[in-house]
């Protein structure tokens, strides 16, 4: 192995020898140290003295909130970044990577949360990309099949390595990520939220194959948000805190409270939001919607539901199928084939969304960064715009800038979103920061409907329950809201009643006080019935062939 | 619109930029002064030595080109040279500045204003009245025409997903050529050997801003002496200054003080974000394609009007306003003052380029090509302080690897 420029040009700081793992006891090499890893950005310490240790076979859970420096570290590990201060150690050598291929070379694989794959080729032909099996100068794909097929039935991780990518659904292109890094011979593999697009079952076999991975001594690390997974599967935890790891404990001796305490810095218990008062009238509508995505596909299909005033309705459903039209389509941002809306008694079938969000909508998208705010204008402005054609911030059809920035001050004090002023680019913000920014304007229109999809994703505990309790307290104050999240127990813990949608149809209809995870699991995964009965918000019994 | 209050120049998170934003015109003047004193003069200083260098490689004394750049721009009858190119180039960029702040990116600035000024002329040269009237009639005219022609390129992206971009650039060339029939025949002035239109009435012709002939000009001259600088100046400029600088304020208020102009702002900065909140952003190209299109032809017919006299065959186009007015408006990031500040300093090294070629014995080429370098070490200045804070705005949101 070659020594990085860093590993030649000095010895290792500290009294100890330099194979030996300082904190390691006994003789045993770590098979992954991080010691003292620090990267500054302009005015933030992005991680700070940062030392993790991983053992070989090791699941090693990276947690934290957002912001708190996971990406950084890991980029850092990956090549992507080079650290300020700070050394990497793999199987008891120095390492320096100046690119994610130096990385890879020594044996790192990196399964990011947005696959990295050409959809047009096959499963086998994206695994042995950038290595390819030739047979006197040609692609030899019935041996790059058959190495493929190796390595997958070696681990369970099921794919069909002639499919093309593109018609594959996201749980495999997972699996083909994983093999992409194993075809490699990657000895330590990094998972970021590697849960997050999967449905429970789904998750279960992910974790399955990381086991058989770990035990074939393979180490594992894995960035996640869910403490449920933390304690599930892995060994090791480590949490990161304001740039700093504030804790490295072994997962059987800690609890899920501890985890958290180390997180937050304080008790946080994600809690139920039960309701107070009986729902009233209808507040949203649909009948019979309908929709084709950008493909021409059809991505809703003929959807019946409704919302009543101080009602939450939970919209459960794996990532992709129809949840996020369900919502552009209600809020007027995509088109309907075919079906009637109707907003606060105003039917806005037709109507663009200046209309909708008159007859009373609000609404949190599913994407922060693209669709719920502009980056690069500054906290008044994104906590203005919708708000900018009424009130107190036109008077005689001018804007009044004085009243935006106050009222930005107003909600930014309400909300509590750290952010240096109302005059600060957002997009300098933490995602939960951020996301506060859109739930506390979307929250300012008072309206009678909020669409709330994924509304706390990628977002920390103290963010989540934040944003919860705004919610639960719209609802009790009479709010009717649409809540579409792929996290189970957000919708456990708030809502009244439970969709689940499978392929642009809602297919199930549960009560959330008796429904499970499990049970929603089966119906997200298109399991249950051939027919359905969905129960209409009147007690009928409709049937929906499926 | 935050765009017009934070320094592009300074991403510093720490220092909150709402401070500015206070009342009164000290803010808007200090930031004005501080974009002038930047790093902006660094690179106007290293294209000035780079450029010395080659005047000194073609045989000529740089401190002495110079010296006769600076005096050609920026005294005597340079000086009024320098605001004459200079009205018309803020024209020309306040337009594209327009669009390009919704994020309209409108490349046919040239046939906008070569259809106003068409459309200008033929009302000045036809429509009888009063010579005000008639002026104020041509200048509608010519704001249709450009207008017009600009919107339908938007209507062409809204309706048939064609790219403003392509079809706005594509548009000038029929605009170009349909002004050129016109005026190389069924307009021409008969028996003239010029390829042009005739000249337009003198009453529609727009006034110098003070006329030597009126008594007040004329008792100022006597005063001042007819060598001062400010009788030059408001004997030589005419009114369309003046138009220019209403054109500048009224921009600004659009930006900051009308609901759509900050509309306009946030589509620029983010189309989805706009149309999720429920801006109408179909629309809204259309109507900036419009405004912006309209300006330019505006432009168009105040060169007719004010020191043309007439439509020339290929005139607009020569003058290449249009061309410069975009570097103008990309380098001051499409905000109203300093648009009216870059295109004084283009003006400024244009003029100041000719003066070096007259009487410094340096060639066309050489003047044009330190234009050029101070050109692209400010767009470089821009560019790298942009990317800064880009780059400075992308970190915190990649929480999530996949975008790193």
């Amino acid at each position: 192995m070659d020594e990085g420029p860093g590993g030649l040009r000095g010895s290792p700081p500290g009294p100890f020898p330099v194979r030996i793992a300082a904190h390691e006891e006994g003789d045993r090499v770590a098979e992954l140290e991080l010691r003292g890893i620090t990267k500054r950005f302009p005015g933030v310490l992005a991680n700070d003295q940062i030392d993790i240790s991983v053992a070989k076979g090791e699941i090693h859970a990276l947690m934290g909130e957002n912001g708190a420096g996971k990406s950084t570290l890991m980029s850092i590990l990956y090549g992507l970044y080079q650290p300020d201060a700070g050394e990497i150690w793999l199987r008891g050598e120095r390492r320096r990577f100046s690119s994610p291929i130096e990385a890879i070379d020594a044996g790192l694989g990196m399964v990011f949360q947005a696959f990295k794959l050409f959809p047009s080729l096959t499963v086998a032909e994206n695994v042995i990309y950038r290595e390819e099996v030739t047979r006197r100068g040609l692609l030899d794909h019935r041996e790059a099949n058959r190495r493929v097929t190796e390595i997958a039935d070696r681990y369970g991780l099921a794919v069909d390595p002639t499919a093309r990518v593109e018609r594959v659904p996201v749980g495999v292109l997972q699996r083909v990520e994983i093999l992409k890094a194993l075809y490699r011979d990657a000895q330590v593999l990094i998972l970021d939220e590697p849960t997050a697009v999967l449905t429970p079952q789904e998750a279960e076999r992910l974790f399955t194959i990381l086991r058989a991975l770990a035990d074939d001594g393979r180490t594992i690390i894995f960035i996640t948000h869910k403490l449920k997974e933390v304690m599930a599967i892995s060994d090791r935890v480590t949490i990161l805190r304001d740039g700093r790891a504030v804790a490295s404990l072994t997962t059987r001796e800690t609890t899920a409270a501890e985890i958290t305490r180390h997180m937050t810095g304080r008790d946080v218990e994600l809690r139920a939001w039960p309701v107070t008062r009986p729902a009233g009238a209808p507040v949203l509508t649909c009948e019979g919607l309908s929709a084709t995505g950008d493909d021409g596909r059809v991505v809703l299909d003929s959807v019946d539901l409704t919302v009543r005033a101080g009602e939450i309705v939970g919209i459960a459903g794996v990532a992709g199928n129809g949840q996020t039209e369900l919502a552009e389509v209600i809020a007027g941002l995509r088109t309907a084939a075919g079906g009637v809306v109707t907003i606060a008694g105003t039917e806005v079938s037709r109507a663009g969304v200046a209309a909708r969000r008159k007859a009373g909508l609000a609404y949190i998208p599913e994407d922060r960064h693209g669709v719920g705010t502009a980056p690069t204008a500054d906290a008044t402005d994104n906590l203005s715009l919708g708000h900018h054609r009424s009130g107190p911030l036109v008077r005689r059809g001018v804007l009044q800038r004085g009243q935006m920035v106050e009222r930005a001050r107003e909600l930014i004090a309400r909300f509590q979103i750290k952010i240096a002023g109302p005059g600060t680019m957002v997009g300098t913000l933490s995602g939960g920061n951020l996301q506060k920014i859109v739930v506390a304007r979307e929250m300012a229109y008072h309206a009678p409907l909020l669409i709330a999809e994924q509304p706390t994703r990628g977002v920390d505990i103290g963010a989540i329950e934040f944003v919860h309790q705004q919610i639960a307290q719209y609802r009790d104050g009479g709010g009717a809201v649409l809540l579409i999240s792929a996290e189970l127990s957000e919708i456990l813990n708030l809502a009244q009643r439970i969709l689940v949608m499978f392929e642009g149809r809602v297919v199930a209809e549960l009560d959330a006080a008796t429904a499970t995870e499990s049970e929603l699991g089966l119906f997200m995964a298109g399991g249950g019935t051939g027919i359905s009965a969905v129960t209409t918000v009147d007690g009928t019994e409709s049937e929906h062939a499926r | 619109m935050s765009v017009e209050t934070t320094d592009v120049g300074m991403p510093a998170p720490s220092a909150p930029a709402d401070r500015g934003r206070r009342r009164g015109p000290w803010p808007i003047l200090r930031r004005a002064a501080m974009s002038l004193l930047g790093p902006a003069p660094v690179s106007i200083g290293l294209a000035l030595v780079l450029g010395g260098v080659v005047i000194a490689l073609a045989g000529a004394d740089p401190i002495t080109a110079y010296r006769v750049m600076g005096e050609g721009a920026l005294t005597g009858p340079g000086l009024v040279n320098t605001f004459q190119r200079a009205v018309p180039l803020v024209g020309m960029a306040l337009a594209l500045a327009v669009a390009f702040r919704a994020g309209v990116f409108n490349l046919g600035g040239e046939g906008q204003m070569v259809l106003g000024g068409l459309a200008g002329t033929v009302v000045a040269l036809f429509v009888p009245g009063p010579g005000l009237l008639v002026m104020l009639l041509a200048f509608a005219a010519a704001v249709l025409a450009g207008g017009l022609w600009g919107a339908l390129s938007a209507v062409l992206e809204t309706r048939l997903a064609v790219p403003i971009l392509i079809s706005s650039l594509l548009l000038s060339y029929p605009a170009r050529y349909f002004s050129s029939y016109l005026v190389r025949f069924p307009l021409k002035e008969k028996g003239s050997s010029l390829v042009a239109t005739e000249p337009v009435p003198e009453a529609v012709r727009i006034p110098s801003l003070l006329s030597e002939s009126s008594p007040l000009g004329a008792a100022i001259a006597r005063a001042l002496g007819p060598e001062n600088i400010l009788v030059r100046l408001t004997s030589t400029l005419d009114w369309s200054l003046v138009v220019v600088a209403l054109l500048i304020v009224a921009v600004l208020v659009f930006n900051r003080r009308t609901p759509a102009g900050f509309e306009a702002g946030i589509t620029g900065l983010n189309p989805h974000f706009a149309r999720y909140a429920g801006v109408r952003t179909d629309r809204l190209k259309v109507s900036t394609m419009f405004v912006s299109g309209g300006i330019a032809g505006l432009v168009g017919i105040m060169l007719v009007l004010g020191s043309q006299i007439r439509l020339v065959d290929g005139a607009l186009i020569a003058t290449n306003y249009a061309w410069t007015g975009l570097l103008v408006a990309l380098l001051a990031g499409s905000r109203p003052l300093r648009v009216a500040v870059a295109g004084a300093f283009f003006a400024a090294i244009i003029v100041g380029g000719e003066a070096m070629q007259r009487s410094a014995g340096v060639s066309a080429q050489i003047s044009q090509l330190i234009q050029a370098i101070v050109i692209v070490l400010i767009a470089i200045r821009v560019q790298v302080t942009w990317r800064r804070r880009a780059k400075s705005t992308v970190r915190e949101q990649s929480d999530d690897l996949g975008r790193v």
